[in-house]
């Protein structure tokens, strides 16, 4: 109860409802207009937000006693809490101390995410009238506020959100306050906070507690927020809240391709470490990562952003004006001292601030108390949810928090069981050929593949050429039967005659363009080498494509089926079983050349709404940057990531992603696994259209496949029904429901 | 490599009238005759020298085929020369270029440079569309034109540099803004190539083309 706060916080909300909306509703082709206008509207929340804060602290500062009754009711009211508070934390932007600014320090927690805050006090000479001049332009064209004043403002911390950390970086000298620099995944940094009451450990327990700090193993004062394959890996332990991924064949592998978690060398409070059961599993699997290169990278990347923050402070104490370059380059300056516009989240949590500081009281320790006792129940709870919220990074820190478990049933700890040998194969099979168990077998290829000497065979069943259900008797039947039929449709174009293909431009057409295509398909592989067609199977190639595209007139040839055939004949090894085989894969995959490229759109578009769920704060870049119609990932859709991988993985992955066994989709899931394994990169270096597709194009080659697999594994599994609800029925290679009709965004 | 500016190319025009081919005998000097069809987008780049400035060229190479052109599309944007190539012993490839060059003018900004090439004159037995008509072609649209070979390697570097010279022409004569990086060009920076992180502002600050040694 906040006395005169509460309808103004509805304000609040209502007018950045409205930012978002025009944002949201935006075409994107128009995004640049929408972006600016979504702008102006988030500084006008800003202002206002701004003008809550101040008067919250006025208020705070006259009715102290009020707070300190609601305290101890307000462990959680709505859906925020502040679960730190430190007061006496300050800049100094000179090195006069009288031009230091002191604050308070917040934590604040909102549904599954936290905020940091930092207000500076208000002086006795900030007036309400004060306050309102501290507005957008004030910084520019108020002659009248005074410096002080100013700088107040320019080095007040908004609500920045933990998602949009990347590293805290702990001071400790000898003599003088303890002060932390925190550096933004923006590669901004705030200036050095220093606390003048101490409290730094208690500062990044907490933050430990919401979400995962990961020592540098550069330098042990530099803690990294919210490390890259994190959200990954905690929402793993989640998963046998959902299901129970199968036990694999062999031993839990030992190494785990993630990066270093060392929570044991954040001292924390006493009362959380009781309550973290598994932490201490977790940390000695933690020690033997530590030296994993990737982590290293990491921190060399932070390192890096340290020399900015060096520069920053440089900066800040020779400044004295706080209007010209305060926060480094790249930053709007017309927005004044915030260094970014204020995440719908931020606002929400900006707006409710107000009341909570005014509700809670200054013993940050209850308030530690109540927000591990929510973390818990977060745990329980967050999964069946269905909540957008808990699918945010931090989210999904938070998700599994306190569950956490060294059980081998975790995808990524697991060594991937070796492939379907040919002993076992025959062991799926009745004594006249049956596949007894076809979701056993989908299951078993989808975990370890398939080896090479069983492959052509078992690749029939995957594709649908053979049905699970026939006898060994029914499939030499079909077999020779399809293999007439065959001959009928090569036929077809083969009798055309010179004569009339003179009259037969689109005959000519596509076959010209076929034989364009194959002979500059996989010509490295030993199979299909040599130069022009001297060899026979890219013949064959040609072949099947042409017969292909009279079987399918309406679709036709189009490039990328070469791609896709390369691999099934390589295997198959035989003409009209190739043929059927890759027609069996096209009943799938067709949309993908549709002339409207709407198979395409509707994947991407998908994919989309995977990434939003699975990784909202990318989702949020891609949309900054206009990158929402994931172009980028259409060669990876489009052949199934032919081009990305070496044939041998090729042909592992394609067995996989055929079984259908978690998903029809699995292939946009590793798209999702691709896209957040280098997030982090994509979003440091502020990759745009052009750069993010050169980069994505850049990993061909360089993309490990079976972390990679166990990642999107791990994402399905995790995504459950909210993921399989982003894609909708009948996106390719779904085969589309008669009645559903096409599908068009 | 640092460089005075970069300059964003695309080359387009018809499946297999030898785009890729040209980029590598550009970028590598080397032809390939055996060479991975093209799905979506390739890059290559190189740096050349103008005015004795260093300039790199960021070259996009597209998927020549009619039912990926809605994603070739989006390719246009921010480039600052293009590369229409057609295949001389190909007449339905010359035929094709009016729908090119609109998809061009449409979708790139137009002060985009354009160059007509007539690639595989080395095939001159088997030459569809003459010199004439290419130039012919190239006058009324107004492209520069010139005929190449990959597989000789005739004229591919001047087409590539040629283009490049009339960019800078453009630049010099004020008619980009450098520090609009939909032009397709940008300003390099010292020491490096420009790092994201830096601010968009700083490209038009930064003294124009003289700040790399």
């Amino acid at each position: 109860m906040g006395g005169g706060g509460g309808g103004g916080d509805n304000e609040t909300y209502a007018s950045m409802e409205e930012a978002n909306a025009v944002d949201y509703s935006a075409p994107s082709r128009q995004q640049d207009s929408s972006y600016s206008v979504a702008s102006t509207s988030a500084v006008q929340v800003e202002e206002e937000l701004y003008k809550k804060e101040r008067m919250t602290l006025l208020q705070e500062n006259s009715v102290d006693s009020t707070r300190a009754t609601d305290a101890q009711s307000s462990g959680v009211l709505d859906d925020y809490e502040v679960v730190y508070v430190k007061d006496n934390v300050s800049v100094h932007p000179t090195q006069n101390a009288l031009g230091r600014i002191s604050g308070r320090l917040r934590l604040i927690k909102q549904g599954p995410s936290l905020f940091m805050t930092w207000i500076p006090y208000s002086h006795g000479g900030l007036s309400r009238q004060g306050s309102n001049v501290v507005v957008k332009g004030g910084l520019r064209n108020r002659m009248g506020s005074r410096a002080a004043e100013r700088d107040r403002n320019l080095y007040t911390i908004r609500a920045v959100s933990l998602s949009e950390m990347r590293s805290i970086r702990r001071h400790t000298p000898p003599f003088g306050w303890q002060y932390i620099i925190i550096v933004l995944t923006s590669g901004l940094a705030f200036p050095p906070l220093y606390f003048h009451n101490g409290g730094v450990k208690e500062f990044l327990a907490t933050i430990r507690n919401h979400a995962l700090l990961v020592r540098s193993a550069e330098d042990a004062n530099v803690y990294l927020v919210n490390d890259i394959q994190d959200p990954l890996q905690r929402s793993l332990t989640s998963l046998e809240l959902t299901e129970q991924p199968a036990q694999p064949a062999s031993a839990p592998s030992q190494e785990a391709p993630w990066p270093v978690i060392l929570k044991q060398e954040v001292p924390a409070a006493a009362e959380n470490d009781v309550k973290r059961e598994g932490s201490l599993k977790q940390d000695s699997r933690a020690d033997s990562l530590r030296k994993r290169d990737h982590a290293r990278d990491l921190s060399m990347n932070v390192l890096e952003k340290f020399s900015l923050v060096t520069k920053f402070a440089r900066e800040t104490t020779a400044q004295i004006f706080g209007e010209s370059r305060m926060y480094l380059d790249g930053l709007d300056m017309d927005r004044g001292p915030a260094p970014r516009p204020p995440s719908d989240a931020e606002v929400l949590i900006s707006g409710k601030e107000a009341q909570a500081s005014f509700n809670k009281g200054e013993d940050s320790s209850s308030g530690l108390k109540s927000a591990d006792e929510e973390v818990v129940d977060d745990n329980l709870s967050a999964d069946d949810e269905g909540d957008d919220q808990a699918a945010t990074n931090v989210g999904t820190f938070e998700l599994v928090d306190g569950t956490q478990d060294d059980s081998p049933s975790l995808v990524w700890g697991r060594a991937r069981p070796p492939p379907l040998g040919s002993e076992e194969w025959r062991s799926f099979l009745d004594s006249e050929g049956r596949v007894m168990d076809p979701k056993a077998l989908r299951k078993r290829i989808f975990h370890g593949g398939i080896e090479p000497e069983v492959r052509h065979v078992v690749w029939k069943f995957l594709l649908g050429y053979f049905q699970f259900d026939s006898t060994y008797a029914e499939r030499e039947y079909l077999i020779a039967k399809k293999k007439e039929e065959y001959e009928v449709l090569k036929a077809q174009w083969q009798t055309v005659s010179p004569e009339q293909a003179k009259r037969f431009a689109k005959y000519r057409e596509r076959k010209h363009r076929v034989e364009k295509d194959v002979v500059r398909t996989d010509r490295t592989l030993p199979y299909y080498a040599g130069e022009g067609d001297d060899n026979a199977n890219i013949s064959v190639l040609r072949d099947i494509l042409v017969t292909y595209s009279f079987y399918n007139f309406d679709l036709g040839y189009c490039q990328g089926m070469s791609d896709l055939l390369s691999p099934i004949l390589y295997v198959v090894d035989n003409e009209s079983e190739a043929f059927w085989c890759f027609a069996a894969l096209m009943e799938h995959l067709a949309p993908n050349f549709h002339r409207d490229q709407n198979g395409m759109h509707s994947q991407l578009l998908a994919l989309s709404k995977l990434v939003q769920l699975l990784d909202r704060p990318l989702h949020d870049y891609f949309k900054q940057v206009d990158c929402l119609n994931y172009f980028f990932c259409f060669r990876w859709i489009l052949i199934q990531f032919k081009r990305e991988f070496d044939y041998e993985n090729v042909l592992k992955l394609w067995e996989v992603l055929w079984t259908n066994y978690l998903s029809e989709h699995f292939h946009l899931y590793m798209c999702v696994a691709l896209l957040k394994r280098h997030r982090r990169r994509i979003m440091d270096e502020q990759m745009e259209f052009d750069t993010l597709l050169k980069f994505i194009n850049e990993l061909s080659g360089h993309i490990n496949l079976e972390s990679t697999l166990r990642d999107a594994e791990a994402l399905c599994l995790h995504a459950g029904e909210r993921g399989a609800g982003c894609i909708p029925p009948g996106t390719p290679p779904s085969i589309p429901d008669e009645e559903a009709g096409g599908w068009s965004d | 490599m640092s460089y005075a500016y970069l300059f964003k190319y695309i080359i387009i025009g018809d499946t297999g009238v030898g785009k890729s081919c040209l980029l590598l005998q550009f970028t590598d000097k080397r032809f390939q005759p055996v060479h991975d069809l093209t799905i979506g987008v390739e890059f290559g780049a190189r740096m050349i020298t103008i005015d004795s400035k260093p300039i790199k060229l960021q070259i996009w190479d597209t998927a020549g085929q009619e039912s990926f052109r809605s994603i070739t599309r989006s390719y246009y944007r921010g480039a600052a020369g293009a590369l229409l190539v057609y295949d001389i012993t190909r007449r339905e490839t010359f035929n094709h270029l009016a729908s090119w060059l609109e998809d061009a003018r449409q979708h790139a900004n137009s002060n985009m440079t354009i160059m007509l090439i007539g690639n595989k004159c080395d095939l001159a037995h088997r030459r569809a569309v003459s010199t004439e008509e290419g130039e012919q072609f190239a006058k009324e649209n107004g492209l520069v034109f010139m005929e190449t070979s990959a597989k000789t390697a005739h004229n591919v570097e001047e087409a590539f540099i040629n283009t490049a010279s009339k960019i800078y022409q453009k630049i010099e004569e004020g008619i980009f803004d450098v520090s609009n990086e939909s032009y397709g060009i940008k300003v390099g920076y010292g020491g490096g190539a420009g790092t994201a992180g830096a601010g968009r502002g700083d490209a038009s600050l930064a003294p124009k083309g003289g700040c790399c040694g």
